[in-house]
């Protein structure tokens, strides 16, 4: 009897592994892997995040999100090395670049500099710079840029709209990095406009962060910083900064009545404890910019310099009963305004 | 050379006091909201520092310290979550330190390893196994919210600086005092002491070296999980990779700014709370733009003026980072 049941698993296990091979082989007639890459089989695609990982619930995960959405309707293949020193830029794209990819996604303004040197070592790879304004000729270079200071315009309106202490703050990162800057300074401008709409004085405060490596990754400080503008009658704040704006919102989160503002991705689900104020976010949209430029590298239409993506507040979610339909509706006007160009910011570039 | 000291810091209580009163009657609410936030930036630097100077006082030395508090309020945030219970991963987060704690004696004391690179190991271990298990979307059921001491908390200025805080907070000073006391007031802190500074004298006398430097080394693991979890379970409320954005770090510069004294790294601490604070507040007020950078690297900048002016009267504890081997001299 024994050997009877040997002899079914045996057969049984052939079986399996029969057509494990079988579906591995069909698998790989559909889909390319990266040792195709650099040859006609494939079309590969390469994100390099900056600082901080893959799925940080904000730039590096939208770019990488962008990057397979891209690989997707291309076809194509996507994978992604998380940098963990800036030190290493140059290794990471190297890691892509010498295998021959097709499009490489360098993410954050930092590694502009990296990104312009690489894509004169390798004058046939594409490259997007996710949030790195490009300034150079380099024929191959990409810089996937955002107006800023419009998103924190339309987040600083609303914010202008929903105050009851008519007092408005923000903790942001680190003011040297151009966007963050006009994050803040859009913010501020949206604040100022409501204020004059309204025919009220409000009083907006931003802070930035006292700078260094941890000017992104500093959560406490983050929520200390709230603390202090929510202990002084603030009532709405604007987080922008990677995990130190979570932790500023975070915090707001646990203090009643207040709101808080997200940034650069819809946060609602990427930081769930922000959920009970996060009212909306302040949103580049990123996903949709990476994915455009990755088929137009496909398709060959994508051009050198820079590339304007699209910005906008994100969906209210459940804190669509906090904000009057007059409000929705004044946002909405302005939102047009805004994006149309009608109406300037005023922040300086 | 001791009352010289002494005197100084009586000089700066001085100042600080007179310069708050001033800010007091100037305008007393945001005053006292400066000085609350300093005291939520201060903590677990000064906590910290306690892990340090909890150490280097029995002559071990941690730079693993950033390693502690990141795996401890890691362990904090997990633990509260699938228990269900901050108070159960406030626990285990304690655990957890006193487990890192242990393997950095193990290494330094047991195995008599060079102490910078066990404290290394210590971060490596840290920032490896929480960047693996992290991860994301996950929430707190409860925190440790904002609690009045009754009584204390209605004083004026110092009931909302200091007795508006959460549980781990008070906790937080309970240790800080303790250990103050500890260390310099009963036979234990000496023994502690004596071991930093002359193993081999203690020993003769009876007191076991490495038994001292155990003890001594997982006390400090505990308070290091305690830091973690304030950090986590008090005033963030959520974590991420790198959570603790190099606070072990600066705590060893306040550990030397503070002397190796406990009180000495809470005026530390709360001087540099206090800078980020009063920073903060420039910029709310718009009065004042300077630039942020500057608060920054104040712990850094204070360190080196303080070892500078008081170079070869401020000392570590004369056998740090030497294993001891019995019979040396």
């Amino acid at each position: 009897m024994f050997k009877k049941f040997k002899k079914i698993a045996a057969a049984t296990a052939a079986a399996g592994l029969l057509g494990l091979a079988l579906s591995a082989c069909s698998t790989a007639e559909k889909a390319a892997t990266e040792a195709d890459c650099g040859t006609e089989k494939a079309f590969c695609i390469g994100v390099v995040t900056d600082l901080g990982k893959v799925d940080d619930k904000s730039f590096n995960q939208a770019a990488w999100e962008g990057a397979l959405a891209g690989a997707e309707s291309t076809g194509g293949f996507a994978k992604y090395v998380e940098t963990t020193d800036s030190k290493d830029y140059a290794k990471n794209i190297a890691l892509f670049g010498d295998k021959g990819y097709n499009v490489i996604v360098t993410v954050g303004f930092l590694m502009a500099e990296a990104t312009v040197a690489a894509a004169a070592k390798y004058p046939d790879v594409k490259f997007v710079g996710v949030d790195q304004f490009n300034g150079t000729d380099a024929a191959n270079v990409t810089g996937l840029i955002f107006d800023e200071d419009r998103a924190g315009f339309l987040a600083g309106y609303l914010a202008g709209n929903l105050t009851k202490s008519d007092k408005i703050g923000g903790v942001l990162g680190m003011k040297e990095v151009p966007p963050v800057r006009k994050f803040g300074e859009g913010y501020e401008a949206g604040i100022a406009y409501a204020a004059k709409e309204l025919g009220k004085t409000i009083k907006s405060s931003v802070i930035y962060h006292a700078a260094g490596d941890t000017a992104f990754n500093d959560p406490a400080w983050g929520a200390s910083t709230a603390s202090q503008l929510l202990g002084q009658g603030f009532d709405v704040i604007f987080g922008a900064g990677g995990n130190t704006g979570n932790g500023a919102i975070t915090k707001v989160a646990q203090t009643a009545g207040a709101f808080c503002i997200g940034v650069d991705i819809d946060q609602w689900n990427t930081v769930p404890e922000a959920q009970p104020c996060l009212v909306t976010s302040a949103e580049k949209k990123l996903v949709k910019g990476v994915t455009d430029l990755v088929i137009a590298a496909k398709d060959g239409t994508i051009a050198a310099g820079n590339f304007v993506g699209q910005v906008g507040l994100s969906d209210y979610h459940d804190l669509a009963s906090s904000v009057s339909q007059e409000i929705q509706d004044k946002v909405s006007a302005i939102t047009e305004k805004i994006i149309s160009g009608e109406l300037a910011t005023g922040v300086k570039p | 050379m001791i009352t010289l000291i002494k005197r100084r810091g009586s000089y700066y209580f001085l100042a600080v006091t007179l310069a708050t009163l001033y800010l007091y009657s100037q305008s007393a609410n945001i005053t006292t909201s400066v000085f609350s936030i300093a005291v939520t930036f201060a903590m677990p630097l000064a906590l910290a520092a306690m892990v340090g100077i909890m150490c280097e006082r029995t002559g071990i030395v941690n730079i693993g310290i950033e390693g502690t508090l990141l795996l401890s309020s890691f362990v904090a945030f997990y633990v509260a979550i699938a228990a269900k219970s901050i108070v159960i991963g406030f626990l285990v987060a304690m655990a957890t330190g006193v487990a890192m704690s242990l393997l950095l004696a193990l290494m330094s004391v047991t195995w008599k390893m060079d102490q910078i690179i066990a404290g290394t190991i210590l971060n490596i271990l840290a920032t490896g196994l929480t960047s693996f298990f992290y991860i994301q979307g996950n929430m707190l059921p409860n925190m440790f919210r904002q609690k009045p001491i009754p009584g204390l908390s209605n004083l004026p200025f110092f009931g909302d600086v200091l007795f508006k805080h959460g549980l781990l907070m008070y906790i937080g000073f309970v240790v800080i005092i303790t250990l103050y006391y500890g260390l310099f007031h009963t036979p234990w802190g000496l023994r502690t002491r004596a071991v930093g500074e002359h193993p081999s004298s203690a020993d003769t006398a009876g007191v076991s070296v490495s038994r001292m430097r155990y003890v001594n080394v997982a006390i400090a693991g505990a308070i290091g999980g305690l830091c973690g979890s304030y950090l986590v379970l008090e005033l963030v409320g959520s974590w991420n990779r790198g959570f603790t954005a190099g606070k072990g770090f600066t705590a060893l510069a306040l550990m030397i700014f503070g002397r190796w004294n406990p009180m000495g790294a809470l005026a530390a601490a709360m001087f540099f709370g206090l800078a980020q604070a009063g920073a903060n507040q420039l910029m709310i007020n718009g009065t004042v733009n300077i630039p942020p950078q500057f608060v920054g690297i104040l712990p850094y900048v204070m360190t080196i003026i303080v070892l500078a002016i008081s170079a070869g009267k401020v000392r570590p504890p004369a056998a740090e980072g030497q294993p001891y081997e019995k019979g040396q001299s």
